[in-house]
């Protein structure tokens, strides 16, 4: 008698806890309500804050937009450029809307969804150097957030140009890259022209002039999750599409960039 | 995360969503080891750096002079009570708000220094307490001069009642060496790892293989320092 009630009681509980042991990340996040993104917030006009402290710009408002499209309350998890993954993997975030660029280095370890976005970088300098291009880089002091897509680009170059009183140096964030460069310990960095743009508007940092294109493949970077994700990585794929077919892209484009919305296909292949 | 997550995929065995890939980070050994030997040379020529500031900064310390003894007390108080962290950035980033710019790397050396020091400076200091007065008044009778019984008879026994706690700082001094990365230096071991790090994102198995490392050298570094005051302080 005993028994047949608690067999009844395991098989109830199976039946009630069996559609939970096939949860994947997207079940997780809808059922909890919250959705938490990972954000640069040292990478205007991506990732910033206002006067207030609080987090603004292209990607917090990117995540604003998938939260309720997934109808949850979204939380901006600040990561610098180095924590995004391990955010992901230590289960601090679900997603990273942090202008990750889809390098196949990477998509060994995390998930790529379609480019949301693509970069072009430039030479950000101060006034006073001669650097006026990419090339007059050679033989000056350089430096970049350690481990970016600009960053690897930039040490290649300068260990090929393999000037003795060239030099490059990798920082933590984007912030103590300018930091130095306004300080004079470097004397030039490659950034994103969207990023370059807003810094020298934003006028924070003294004397910071863009020093001409740097001449790297465009860098397009997507929303990242767990690798084996992929209901997760699926969603946000078609949110990445809707996003631009909906003209919402091109509107967060015109309020944080301006302009035109970068072209996010290539042409000849597919995704 | 909840628990039932991993029954859906087995290879979640860490409850992270994480396999490892120990083959990718075992490649990147070579540039770790590289890496590593950076950091050791960086700490023993802080120490080294430490030893000799520090050794001045005692005897300023219990010199008659009130400008030196304020000295040494400025210094020893900043080093002792603001984060390492704290020292090297402002030698990094506040200098070079004064138009003072040191590299990285010297920035990282000089930081530790500063630190080391600080710390060996009241060490020193204990161990020069430790050796009783009369030693150095034996020493002056039977003729030799003030800088001859220092060095013959004060610091031979300052030496041995100080070496562990150097071995202390030179352990100390290794671990430091890891801010480098917040100066920007990327040769060191923490520098290496960050970078392979990011490159990559294997985070788990480069840092745990940089955790190894430093382990190693920090356990190297006692055991023959145990060796050699066996050897050096028998009687």
């Amino acid at each position: 008698m005993r028994f047949n009630v608690l067999a009844a009681a395991a098989g109830t509980a199976c039946l009630l806890l069996s559609p939970l042991a096939l949860a994947d990340k997207l079940d997780d996040i809808i059922a909890s309500g919250k959705l938490r993104c990972a954000v640069v917030l040292d990478f205007p006009p991506m990732g910033s804050r206002d006067e207030k402290n609080e987090p603004i710009g292209f990607d917090v408002d990117t995540c604003n937009d998938l939260a309720k499209a997934l109808g949850v309350k979204a939380e901006i998890v600040e990561t610098p450029f180095p924590d995004r993954i391990p955010a992901l993997v230590s289960g601090r975030a679900d997603v990273g809307v942090a202008s990750t660029s889809d390098t196949l280095q990477r998509a060994k370890t995390i998930g790529f969804s379609i480019p949301y976005f693509a970069f072009k970088n430039v030479v950000l300098t101060k006034k006073g150097t001669n650097i006026t291009n990419y090339a007059s880089l050679k033989g000056h002091k350089t430096g970049s957030v350690t481990g970016t897509y600009e960053a690897i680009a930039l040490e290649k170059d300068v260990k090929k140009w393999n000037d003795p009183k060239g030099s490059f140096r990798a920082y933590q964030t984007q912030a103590d890259v300018f930091l130095a460069l306004s300080q004079g310990q470097i004397e030039a960095t490659v950034v994103t022209s969207t990023v370059a743009a807003a810094t020298v508007k934003a006028g924070k940092y003294k004397d910071l002039v863009i020093g001409g294109d740097a001449p790297y493949d465009i860098d397009y970077v997507s929303l990242i999750a767990l690798r084996q994700e992929y209901g997760l990585i699926n969603y946000l794929n078609l949110f990445v599409n809707q996003q631009v077919r909906t003209g919402r892209a091109q509107e967060l484009n015109t309020k944080w960039v301006g302009g035109a919305l970068p072209e996010l296909t290539i042409k000849g292949v597919y995704y | 995360m909840p628990a039932d997550r991993a029954l859906r995929n087995p290879r979640d065995v860490s409850a992270m969503n994480y396999t490892f890939h120990w083959h990718q980070a075992l490649e990147a050994l070579p540039a770790m080891l590289a890496g590593a030997l950076v950091t050791v040379e960086t700490a023993l020529l802080s120490m080294l750096i430490g030893i000799a500031c520090g050794i001045g900064l005692a005897l300023a310390h219990n010199s008659g002079n009130r400008l030196a003894r304020g000295f040494a007390t400025t210094w020893v108080e900043t080093a002792r009570n603001t984060p390492a962290l704290f020292q090297i950035y402002m030698t990094y980033f506040g200098l070079g708000s004064l138009g003072i710019f040191v590299d990285s790397y010297p920035a990282l050396l000089i930081g530790i220094s500063f630190n080391n020091a600080g710390y060996l400076a009241e060490t020193f200091r204990g161990g020069l307490r430790a050796v009783p007065p009369t030693q150095m008044r034996a020493a002056r009778s039977l003729g030799m001069s003030a800088p001859q019984a220092f060095r013959l008879i004060v610091l031979p026994q300052l030496l041995r009642t100080v070496f562990h706690p150097l071995t202390n700082q030179m352990v100390w001094a290794i671990l430091m060496t890891s801010l480098g990365v917040v100066v920007g230096l990327n040769s060191d071991l923490t520098g290496v790892t960050q970078e392979l790090n990011v490159r990559t994102f294997r985070t788990f198995e480069f840092f745990a293989m940089a955790a190894i490392i430093y382990y190693l050298i920090t356990k190297f570094v006692t055991l023959a320092s145990r060796l050699v005051a066996a050897r050096l302080f028998r009687y």
